[in-house]
């Protein structure tokens, strides 16, 4: 943007959400240009013009009207971690629309088992809030200090319940890149919909779903109705060990056919030993080792909840099946037992862990039926050798981490398999990540075409052609302008 | 030197863990709260340092607006540490290092480093003056006595601070604890000075203080401050000065244990008690306080929200007392700790450090909030 019309643009933009809320300073726009994937990906990311805060969805859509205005590209966040470069600025002269500060929760209904909340919100806060009602919110594999609207649902990150399915959003309010306001289920309604904005399957089409793993294509959500859960009288994870992988999946698909579970996850012991060590006891030497000899190759972490009779015929029946299937309690004390917990749970702290300490991970997730689940694993396994992937611990051939998470009752499952990398590396370490990660959904999705948000660039290359077009056409029809995270690697342009 | 934290700086997931506490789930850096953006969180600081190191950026006065809003309160590195074992307040103060280093530091913390350099200390008052707060009482110089009472620079010039060192001191008196002050011979103990990045005058500041106190043949220091505890505790071993240091609050409950002093309460009455930074998360002292409370009787002490490692800063860490880079306005995290202080219902918001006390004093009379609740220093409710 030429400076002249950049004063200006400043001018409007401070109008909007008054001079505190909007900078144009080298300072305060650099933290902008780089997420968790950013060492990996290396690219050059060039710096925004502003970024602002903006409080209301009537100054988020007044941002946006300014940006088709403009014709100016615009790059919303929210809160907590983002990942794969997908909210990043990537073309020159940006806004970066920092949502942190719209953190309300407008209400958890104890009736409907819902809340509404703002993008800013985190899973924590809105945890120990609906906690307060007797409520809870359904677990999530991701950190406590996500946004869940950016993390189930625009990132499509929704597994760890097999109990509450994995669709959560019910209705959202978003504005969209023209500039307009949506509101999706029964919240459509222009008359009533405020009076109820709880049945998302409401007028047809489920617009809703339109955003889960659009990557932020469609437009910025300003709220969300999301479901909660009610808290059981009791509640615990148990832990079942498995010698082989599967045996292991076949234990969870007859645990989960019996539908008691709260959540479900299973793991294998590189991932579990990264959970329960890091990010500090990883690093005295031996202890890495010392743990994967007390964890067995595989584990199911299941929650169970409801009365205490209730609770204790599950564990006797989880125990049965899993014994079925040469499963055994997997015993942990003291702090190995809190974080493992921790961890089953889900929207944690000790999630965290299966980063560090050195944070750099590539995702590879897969979503498909678990007979192929082995299959998965072997193909991540193939390609992390051929491209000589270290253990940034050992230095040793690298074995990746494993996580399975069954959606809905096991019909297919969340498959997510992280390679591990030191982001203070250099290119010529990171470079064959890239590479070996590209190669891995390559692969996956060539095979059995599975992921779970917007196919990026290249994956959108194995879809049938009407699915980009479609997905193409309703972005050209919401941003006609374009001004939606253009360049970016999820970007539908 | 900045490259020398190459790897803690790579490290950072930029997660956000540093944004939000985990136990309470709830805001928790204070430079954050106030402006918002990510350059005033660890995980911006962290970006920005990592941008000086690739050349990207230079480092100037005006990046450095973001890095001393910073209180050095420790709490990104209470959430990070567990979360990704990445502690940023490191990569945070070798900035500010750097920047004192390449002389592009902001005005309002030249104008602080040249006062302590030409005065000894941030009021920019005669070290004649330090004594001020013990005329008229029965307090001994230090000669020779089992403790030193060490009041710092805002017990010496403060108003409330001086009110504040007088309560303590005649608490140790009533209790029989053998003490002396030095008066017009204390020096600055440099925390601050360390803390905005001065770390050449800090080292200067120390070593004479050391001089001092090995002088007087000094064994066991009592401190007003937290900051001062914090410096004579953990910095000063590396040039010597190994002493038996002591918060005042520590030695409080001691002697309340002891039955040196009998509380007596003064009826009915609803507290709630703030951490100071330099007392809690970085020295790890969160029940001296608490056990010398509780012993008061008719006291009921609530906990806020936000407490112990948790607790939301007062915002006057980091020299930020003395330069104030956070500045004011609704979001002030003093505000903020007063409108949290309100929600218990307690009467009285205690604390144990005269820089918090002058913070949340003040923040008291901008939220209006005089008549719903009082703020004390401890050794006052005894």
């Amino acid at each position: 943007m030429v400076m002249e019309n950049k004063d200006v643009v400043k001018r409007e933009i401070e109008s909007i959400v008054g001079p505190d809320n909007v900078s144009s300073d080298a300072p305060d726009l650099i933290p902008y240009l780089s997420d968790s994937y950013s060492a990996m990906m290396g690219r050059d990311i060039p710096l925004p013009d502003f970024v602002i805060l903006p409080k209301t969805t009537d100054e988020v859509q007044k941002i946006v009207l300014l940006a088709n205005k403009y014709e100016i590209p615009i790059y919303p966040r929210s809160f907590g971690v983002n990942i794969a470069g997908s909210a990043l600025p990537y073309k020159r002269g940006a806004i970066v629309i920092d949502l942190k500060r719209m953190d309300r929760i407008m209400e958890i209904n104890e009736d409907t088992m819902t809340a509404t909340i703002e993008p800013g919100v985190s899973w924590g806060r809105l945890r120990k809030e609906a906690n307060k009602k007797g409520l809870d919110i359904i677990p999530i594999g991701g950190p406590y200090q996500t946004s869940p609207i950016g993390n189930h649902l625009l990132t499509n990150i929704t597994p760890y319940s097999s109990k509450y399915s994995s669709d959560r959003a019910v209705t959202l309010k978003a504005v969209l890149p023209n500039g307009e306001i949506l509101r999706t289920g029964s919240w459509a309604s222009a008359l009533g919909g405020d009076v109820n904005p709880y049945f998302r399957y409401a007028y047809g089409p489920d617009l809703t779903g339109m955003f889960r793993g659009s990557m932020g294509n469609f437009g910025i959500i300003v709220e969300m109705v999301e479901r909660l859960r009610p808290l059981a009288p009791l509640e615990n994870i148990i832990s079942f060990g498995f010698d082989s992988l599967d045996k292991c999946m076949k234990a969870m698909q007859a645990i989960e056919r019996l539908e008691f579970s709260r959540t479900c996850g299973a793991y294998n012991n590189i991932l579990t030993a990264h959970f329960l060590l890091a990010p500090h006891r990883i690093k005295t030497p031996g202890e890495r080792e010392r743990m994967l000899k007390k964890l067995p190759p595989f584990q199911i972490n299941l929650g169970l909840g409801g009365t205490e009779e209730m609770v204790a015929l599950f564990e006797r029946i989880a125990a049965e099946e899993a014994g079925n299937w040469d499963g055994y309690p997997v015993l942990l004390e003291g702090e190995d037992k809190i974080l493992l917990d921790q961890v089953g749970e889900g929207a944690s702290r000790g999630i965290m862990h299966m980063y560090a300490p050195f944070s750099g991970f590539a995702a590879v997730i897969g979503c498909l039926p678990i007979t192929h689940v082995a299959e998965i694993n072997d193909i991540v396994k193939n390609i992390v050798k051929k491209y000589d992937i270290r253990d940034p611990y050992s230095g040793e051939p690298q074995e990746h981490e494993l996580i399975i998470v069954p959606y809905d009752r096991c019909s297919t499952v969340y498959v997510e398999q992280e390679i591990l990398y030191d982001p203070a590396a250099d290119r010529s370490v990171l470079e064959p990540v890239m590479q070996c990660l590209r190669e891995c959904y390559a692969e996956i999705v060539g095979k059995y075409g599975a992921s779970h948000t917007i196919p990026n660039k290249t994956l959108m290359k194995m879809m049938v052609p009407s699915y980009g077009n479609i997905l193409k056409g309703f972005k050209k029809m919401v941003d006609p302008k374009g001004i939606m995270l253009p360049g970016g690697p999820y970007s539908l342009e | 030197m900045l490259k020398d934290y190459r790897d803690t700086i790579y490290h950072c997931l930029k997660c956000g863990a540093c944004r939000e506490a985990y136990g309470v789930s709830a805001p928790i850096c204070p430079s954050g709260i106030k402006f918002g953006f990510d350059s005033h969180y660890a995980i911006g600081r962290i970006s920005l340092a990592k941008a000086v190191l690739g050349g990207e950026i230079k480092l100037d006065s005006d990046l450095m607006r973001r890095v001393y809003t910073c209180t050095s309160c420790g709490a990104c590195d209470e959430q990070c540490h567990d979360a990704v074992g990445v502690d940023p307040l490191q990569v945070i103060e070798e900035l500010k290092y750097a920047a004192v280093e390449g002389g592009v530091i902001p005005p309002e913390v030249r104008d602080f480093l040249k006062s302590m350099n030409v005065y000894g200390n941030p009021y920019l008052l005669p070290s004649a003056d330090r004594g001020k707060w013990m005329e008229s009482t029965p307090f001994e110089s230090y000669s020779g006595q089992d403790n030193l009472f060490y009041v710092g620079d805002v017990g010496s010039y403060d108003e409330r601070g001086r009110k504040i060192a007088r309560s303590v001191a005649d608490l140790l008196l009533r209790a029989g604890i053998s003490f002396g002050v030095l008066g017009e011979r204390e020096l600055s103990d440099g925390n601050e000075v360390n803390r905005v990045g001065e770390r050449g005058l800090y080292e200067y500041m120390a070593q004479a203080n050391i001089e001092l106190f090995k002088e007087l043949g000094i064994n066991r220091i009592i401190t007003l401050s937290p900051h001062a505890y914090n410096a004579f505790k953990n910095d000063y071993p590396q040039w010597g000065g190994t002493f038996e240091v002591l918060h005042y609050s520590q030695v409080l409950a001691q002697i309340l244990a002891e039955g040196k002093i009998k509380p007596s309460g003064q009826g009915e009455m609803r507290v709630t008690f703030h951490d100071p930074c330099f007392l809690g998360r970085h020295n790890h002292e969160y029940e001296a306080p608490r056990r010398a409370l509780k012993t008061i009787p008719g006291l009921d002490l609530v906990e806020m929200e936000r407490n112990r490692a948790e607790a939301l800063c007062c915002g006057g860490g980091g020299g930020n007392f003395f330069t104030d880079m956070l500045g004011s306005g609704d979001r002030s995290p003093g505000r903020l700790r007063v409108r949290e202080a309100l929600e218990t219902g307690a009467q009285v918001l205690v604390t144990t450090c005269p820089k918090c006390f002058n913070m949340l004093d003040d923040a008291l009379k901008t939220e209006a909030a005089e008549e719903r609740i009082a703020v004390r220093d401890i050794s006052e409710l005894f």
